[in-house]
């Protein structure tokens, strides 16, 4: 039987209000896509588990008052109170972020250094591991998902926040993008 | 759980074997708190098999399925058009075995729910104190005259269940000469998958397209008079293929004589209540039902076709211990005619949300506050996507469809409206494949 108890501690430990037991079904439904423990397996969309509370917070808010533009999220997120998605801000941030390191070559990678050293480095760190409400862990996190948010910045049919972002990443050239996301897509620290 | 103090809890569950918590004492040695069995193998049974383990390793789960590889309905009409590889969409269940689940490969052919056990037909007999059945569907191909399940393995394929009628159909397409009618008869709602026959028109176009068959015709003809995501089906067509009855996408409604009563294999012609079309390639979806392990049972009590199932755990309504997830069920807001679409993301969000209240009741626990949701995309060409997406919660025991949650892809944008930018639909036809892969890990891996 101890076994057995243990496993409905561990599954009960979770949280201690019904609050809590409401976000572990919530987070549920968001494993759908963003993977268990918010680790994707799809490359078109990203890992979240791991990343800050305030900038899951954040950006789930600004989809649900149509501050930032999304194709499928900010319909998703508008169903959600203020504080459901603060909880699951929190629920995700204490995951363990998980980069995977993806391959790249050796040339990529040293124009990628030089392109975000210039460009990225100050806001998400040389390995892209130092995150903020604004800048997100981006340190193994999915190219493909990468170049589809790169690519949301440059359009201008695309309503993003974040004017440095958007003028940082509009002043890049074509050849200068993958380089940059296959550069912070290949780090693993 | 303020309320709650744990250290009793625990002390409560020592004392009292788990069984007798549930209304028939079936689980034996205490190490094991209770036996649940999980018939179907497909994104609800397999999510709800993982989960359970997931949410406690306490529980013994079976899983019984006939086939050893399981092959995605959605995203299969990219097969038909030759976009994706069927191998793209197939996973095993040794994932799911990771977790501890038991996969047994067999035919459920018996359910004894006075006895709480399921038998196969390979003699096998298991003993339940829960029973999950995801069942997918039955085709009843006696609604269409002419039509047989042997017909459809041979010539009139319906693909919808991916796998052999798939490539089955793949190839007839390839075979249709330029200039050739491709019919795709859409039975009377609710059915699995209901964007699918319209992405599949598209897939089928997109095909035509590339492989200069410009003259081929694509007809629908329906038994419905609307169908989903009908302003983001009709703009892409316009825009991609050309719609109406001199574009490639020719739709048909209901009213419009639109339902395919009769066929005739032989001259590959459908004939509706006034009219007949005759067809190069005729695929036609026959109406279904819950699968058959559920109607067994006498549970497709909705129309004499669907699974009636409590809001708040997805427990049967006609039958203490059996829970019914994915297409078989019925289950949403159906006075608001928002009854829950019959789509992979839906059973798996089911299958979580009847793992949760069966955990919760075999650990005496309060029910969780439920939730389901639902996130569909449609591909119909490789840069061009949408969805939909579903919220539904529980309000005095009731499904409530939470309209402020949910919701189609844009049509247009802006005052005065204009048509959405393409990088909304290129960004959610690569969702698409995103999603695909992180469903498929989420129910399998």
């Amino acid at each position: 039987m101890r076994k057995g108890v243990m496993a409905v501690v561990l599954f009960w430990a979770a949280g201690t209000t019904m609050a809590d037991i409401n976000v572990d079904t919530l987070a549920r439904t968001c494993n759908n896509c963003h993977g268990l423990n918010g680790v994707s397996a799809g490359a078109t969309m990203p890992s979240i588990g791991g990343l800050p509370k305030g900038y899951l917070s954040k950006i789930m808010k600004e989809w649900k008052y149509d501050k930032r533009a999304a194709a499928t999220m900010n319909r998703i997120v508008k169903g959600f109170s203020d504080d459901e998605i603060d909880a699951l801000a929190a629920y995700f941030s204490k995951r363990r972020w998980l980069p995977v390191a993806q391959k790249t070559s050796a040339v990529q990678l040293k124009l990628g250094k030089s392109v975000i050293r210039e460009n990225c480095e100050d806001c998400h760190g040389t390995y892209g591991n130092d995150p903020d409400i604004d800048a997100p862990r981006i340190d193994g996190q999915s190219t493909e998902y990468m170049a589809l948010e790169l690519e949301k910045y440059r359009d201008e049919a695309f309503d993003m926040p974040h004017r440095k972002m958007k003028k940082t990443i509009r002043r890049l050239k074509d050849g200068e993008v993958t380089p940059v996301v296959d550069y912070y897509g290949a780090q693993k620290r | 759980m303020p309320a709650y103090d744990r250290r009793a809890f625990i002390k409560a569950l020592s004392a009292a074997p788990a069984a007798s918590i549930l209304s028939i004492s079936n689980a034996h040695a205490a190490k094991v708190k209770a036996r649940v069995v999980v018939v179907g193998g497909g994104y609800g049974g397999a999510t709800a098999a993982k989960y359970l383990r997931l949410l406690d390793p306490g529980i013994e789960v079976t899983l019984i399925e006939r086939e050893t590889v399981y092959t995605s309905c959605p995203l299969s009409n990219e097969v038909v058009s030759g976009e994706r590889a069927i191998e793209t969409l197939q996973v095993g269940y040794k994932g799911i075995q990771k977790h501890g689940v038991r996969v047994v490969h067999d035919e459920v052919t018996a359910i004894d729910p006075a006895k709480k056990s399921v038998t196969t037909a390979g003699g096998q007999n298991f003993v339940y104190d829960a029973l999950i059945l995801s069942p997918g569907v039955e085709f009843n191909y006696g609604a269409v005259q002419g039509l047989s399940k042997e017909l459809a393995e041979s010539r009139l394929p319906h693909a919808w269940k991916a796998g052999p009628q798939t490539l089955l159909l793949k190839r007839q397409l390839e075979a249709m000469p330029d200039g050739g009618r491709f019919i795709i008869a859409v039975p009377k709602g609710p059915f699995r998958c209901p964007p699918g026959p319209y992405e599949r028109a598209a897939q089928v176009a997109h095909y035509c397209k590339q492989h200069g068959k410009n003259k081929a015709k694509i007809l629908i003809l329906d038994a419905n008079d609307s169908f989903s995501k009908k302003p983001l089906f009709e703009q892409a067509w316009k825009a991609l293929y050309g719609y109406g009855p001199d574009g490639m996408i020719e739709w048909v409604s209901g009213a419009n004589d639109g339902k395919v009563e009769r066929v005739d294999p032989d001259s590959l012609t459908c004939h509706t209540g006034f009219g007949e079309h005759n067809g190069d390639v005729v695929n036609i979806i026959p109406p279904h039902s819950a699968g058959k392990v559920a109607r067994d049972l006498g549970l497709a009590t909705f129309k004499n076709a669907w699974c009636e199932v409590k809001p708040e755990s997805m427990e049967a309504t006609g039958q203490k211990d059996i829970y019914v997830i994915g297409d078989s069920c019925v289950g949403g807001d159906l006075a608001t005619n928002n009854a829950f679409p019959k789509s992979a993301h839906m059973a798996m969000s089911q299958a979580k949300m009847a793992a949760a209240a069966l955990v919760a009741k075999i650990n005496g626990l309060p029910l969780p506050v439920p939730v389901y949701t639902n996130t569909c995309y449609s591909v119909v060409a490789p840069d061009w996507g949408f969805s939909v997406v579903h919220l539904y919660r529980v309000e005095n025991g009731q499904w409530v469809y939470i309209k402020s949650g949910s919701g189609i892809s844009p049509v247009t944008l802006g005052t005065p409206p204009k048509p959405v930018p393409r990088i909304y639909r290129r960004l959610e036809a690569q969702y698409a494949e995103g999603w695909l892969r992180n469903v498929l890990a989420d129910a399998f891996g």
